[in-house]
């Protein structure tokens, strides 16, 4: 599965390959050059940057670089097309004429400079001048990289508890509808607690209680498939309606919003560079693979799910595991909606729609088998790479919605396919005798 | 063989003369434009799509519509995947109008302008940095749907409502329904508010149970037209028809339809092409230079079976 990982992440870098502009102080210098090479000192230079793009700094130090250079008459414009069009009108009014415009890539499409010669026949003269640019992927940028772990925390947090129930032989639908709880009880609280001026702490209350409540209502439910012999399907399913139905009475229907200052931290928020998100999914999935791999109770759960009958003959409390793996299950559920408040900054009563399906997709994806007894935690992170890449990708890609969903249910199904095929030899034997055919066609 | 050679000949010069016209007839490629909206499903929102696309290809630019699917995380991750792409605009119609500040922050700090169409975002941070809005007035469409209901029932009896308390636009047109008949002092009583959840088939349930409980009512309104004929379907069914009138909103086709055949007396009219062109025009005066409105509501008419009667669009638009 990782090849398939890595396959994707290949073709969306080909596939998003555009023009980028240069790194700005080797085409500051290029720009200086050129601009010194054509036009007198005295010329009236115009540097234009957008609003908060790489083009403001741009703008900034290529005006500081031509003033070095000795030219006298530099403007500089940073802000919206009207900005520049205001600026235009003002030179335009004093009877003077720009003789040159600089800029980066992203300002050249504002129609306002594209249509100069129509707008301004007088300057008529004035030449439009931008870097060089050079060819990178838009799928490998620094901040799409980002943008792609941001989508994966809620759905790989929440993973890790449904890989642990897939394990027992177990399904667990309540998930999604436990985010829309955990998110709405944590933002109510930090509402009651004082809303937006509360203090930090209000925050943490808020998540605990978001967490708690989400536990509680997994253990009921592990409680009812243990004891009771409920199907799984069954009670999660009937967890699910109650979930969402009871976001949606909690709030009214309404978003909560009156939430403290410091929510956005834990979805949002840096340390040391590197978003806490990121810190948080690392930590707990070598946590949760420790405790998988190297733990008593960790054993227990493969043992359950590889037949049950016989862990409880050698002495595993098959009940104890099953009610522990749905509260495990839950209470990630309810961390993942404490982290999709953060991300938003609201608690909505619909968030969280069909999640558990993606969820179970991408522990599908990442090998473990739904009939139960075995699966990776590990190979479950790739799974979940897997399904928001593609989705990261196609949007990158500009492919409808539509299209989209149809792609990931086929990518979901050849992904599990191929693995299928792999570990049960289905593939090597396919390849081995097509290899043994041209032999034999060959002599 | 040499038959097989002169096709693929010919193929070739199909395709590059198919490739050269493409070339002249369209203007020069310039961009493209990130839109999301709550629920592509809807055909409102779908027409919304292909006129944006239609329009904005004028000038150059593609429009990637995406579909919220009534999920404001992932129209956040939608976002999110715009500003990485680094889109010339963003033409937002937010699933969630407070959640979807963050997005609309983030693409902020990307430099990266935003445009709302029919739903606003109400996080008050937020709405600053978005450079104009276009919309129906729901609130005010809303009073011409109680204006109606007074009107028809001859202000007296006991009416229902037909809601869709998840979506804000929906809840303005509940209120401006009610504001109205309160200003007017009207006797009208609502005896129930229920969800049809904006479909056919949960009004027509809905509408069922309220006939059920209420039997005596003479009106319902309903926040949207498939919601309306979902009420009118059970409506006709209880054999009700003479004595409660129904009111739906939106003036779709279906719903122009259905004021023409006399199956709902008003249905307050939308504008969705006013909509989608109005948010394009936006953007072209953004880049132009121009100044514009921050918001720009678009008012809705009553449509009534005399305005029905003489309307070409009844017949002619599919959404």
């Amino acid at each position: 599965m990782v090849f398939v990982l890595i396959g994707l992440c290949l073709l969306f870098s080909v596939l998003t390959l555009k023009e980028q502009a240069l790194e700005s102080s080797r085409a500051i210098g290029q720009l200086v050059e050129q601009i010194s090479k054509a036009y007198r000192k005295s010329d009236l230079v115009l540097t234009v940057g957008a609003f908060n793009k790489e083009s403001v700094p741009f703008a900034k130090q290529l005006r500081e670089e031509l003033e070095k250079e000795g030219f006298s008459n530099t403007r500089m414009v940073v802000g919206i097309p009207r900005d520049l069009r205001l600026t235009l009108d003002d030179i335009k009014a004093s009877g003077s004429e720009p003789a040159v415009i600089a800029t980066s890539g992203d300002v050249i499409k504002w129609r306002v400079l594209e249509r100069l010669g129509e707008k301004y026949p007088e300057f008529s003269g004035c030449e439009v001048l931008i870097p060089e640019s050079y060819p990178w992927p838009d799928f490998l940028k620094r901040s799409n990289l980002l943008a792609i772990v941001d989508r994966i925390v809620v759905i790989a947090v929440i993973a890790i508890g449904m890989t642990m129930v897939i394990i027992t032989g177990g399904i667990d639908l309540s998930v999604g509808s436990l985010i829309a709880v955990s998110a709405v009880i944590g933002t109510v609280v930090m509402k009651k607690l004082g809303g937006l001026a509360a203090a930090d702490w209000v925050v943490l209350v808020g998540f605990i209680a978001g967490i708690l409540s989400c536990g509680i209502i997994g253990g009921l439910g592990g409680f009812l498939v243990a004891r009771f012999k409920v199907p799984p399907f069954i009670t999660t399913l009937g967890i699910m309606l109650m979930g969402r139905g009871l976001a949606f009475m909690i709030t009214g229907g309404f978003s909560i919003y009156q939430v403290p200052k410091a929510l956005p931290w834990l979805g949002q928020g840096t340390s040391v560079g590197i978003p806490n998100t990121v810190i948080m999914l690392f930590f707990l999935y070598i946590i949760a693979h420790i405790f998988m791999s190297h733990t008593r109770l960790g054993r227990h759960i493969y043992a359950v799910g590889g037949n049950q009958e016989a862990a409880r003959l050698s002495g595993v409390s098959v009940q104890y595991v099953i009610v522990f793996v749905y509260i495990i299950s839950s209470l990630a559920a309810g961390l993942g909606g404490c982290i999709q408040a953060s991300q938003l900054n609201t608690g909505t009563p619909n968030m969280g729609v069909m999640y558990e399906l993606y969820v179970i997709a991408a522990v599908v994806v990442g090998g473990s088998s739904l009939s139960g007894g075995s699966g990776r935690i590990l190979g479950t992170l790739i799974g979940v790479f897997v399904i928001s890449v593609i989705q990261n990708g196609m949007n990158l890609l500009g492919i409808e919605s539509y299209t989209q969903q149809v792609v990931l249910g086929l990518v979901i199904l050849g992904a599990v396919l191929l693995d299928k095929a792999r570990s049960s030899g289905a593939l090597s034997g396919a390849l081995s005798k097509k290899v043994r055919s041209v032999y034999r066609r060959r002599n | 063989m040499k038959q097989k050679a002169g096709t693929t000949k010919l193929i070739l010069c199909i395709i590059l003369l198919a490739l050269l016209s493409s070339c002249t007839s369209k203007p020069k490629f310039k961009g493209k434009i990130g839109m999301t909206c709550m629920d592509l499903t809807n055909p409102f929102f779908k027409l919304i799509a292909n006129l944006m696309q239609e329009e904005a290809a004028k000038y150059g630019y593609d429009i990637v519509a995406l579909s919220g699917d009534q999920d404001p995380a992932k129209q956040n991750n939608q976002l999110s995947d715009f500003v990485a792409q680094s889109y010339d605009a963003i033409f937002l119609n937010p699933v969630d109008s407070k959640s979807a500040g963050e997005g609309v922050k983030k693409a902020y700090a990307a430099g990266i302008p935003v445009f709302t169409f029919d739903v606003q975002v109400t996080d008050e941070e937020a709405n600053r940095l978005i450079i104009s809005h276009i919309g129906s007035d729901n609130y005010q469409g809303g009073r011409l749907a109680g204006e109606s209901m007074m009107k028809v029932t001859g202000d007296r009896g006991k009416i229902a409502i037909v809601n869709l308390p998840e979506v804000t636009s929906c809840i303005l047109r509940v209120d401006g329904f009610k504001d109205y008949l309160k200003e007017h002092n009207s006797s009208l009583q609502i005896v129930t508010e229920l969800s049809g959840k904006g479909n056919r088939n949960d009004a027509y349930a809905v509408t069922t149970d309220i006939l059920q409980a209420h039997p005596a009512i003479v009106g319902i309104f309903a926040i949207n037209d498939p919601s309306a004929l979902g009420a009118y379907a059970a409506v006709k069914k209880a054999n009700k028809l003479n004595q409660i009138t129904l009111v739906g909103f939106d003036a779709s086709p279906a719903g122009k339809q259905a004021v023409f055949e006399k199956k709902l007396y008003d249905s307050p009219q939308q504008f969705p092409r006013k909509m989608a062109k109005g948010t394009v025009q936006a953007f072209i005066k953004y880049l132009e230079g121009e100044d514009l409105p921050k918001n720009n509501f678009i008012r809705c008419a009553h449509y009534y079976y005399d305005d029905s009667v003489s309307d070409p669009g009844r017949v002619k638009e599919q959404w």
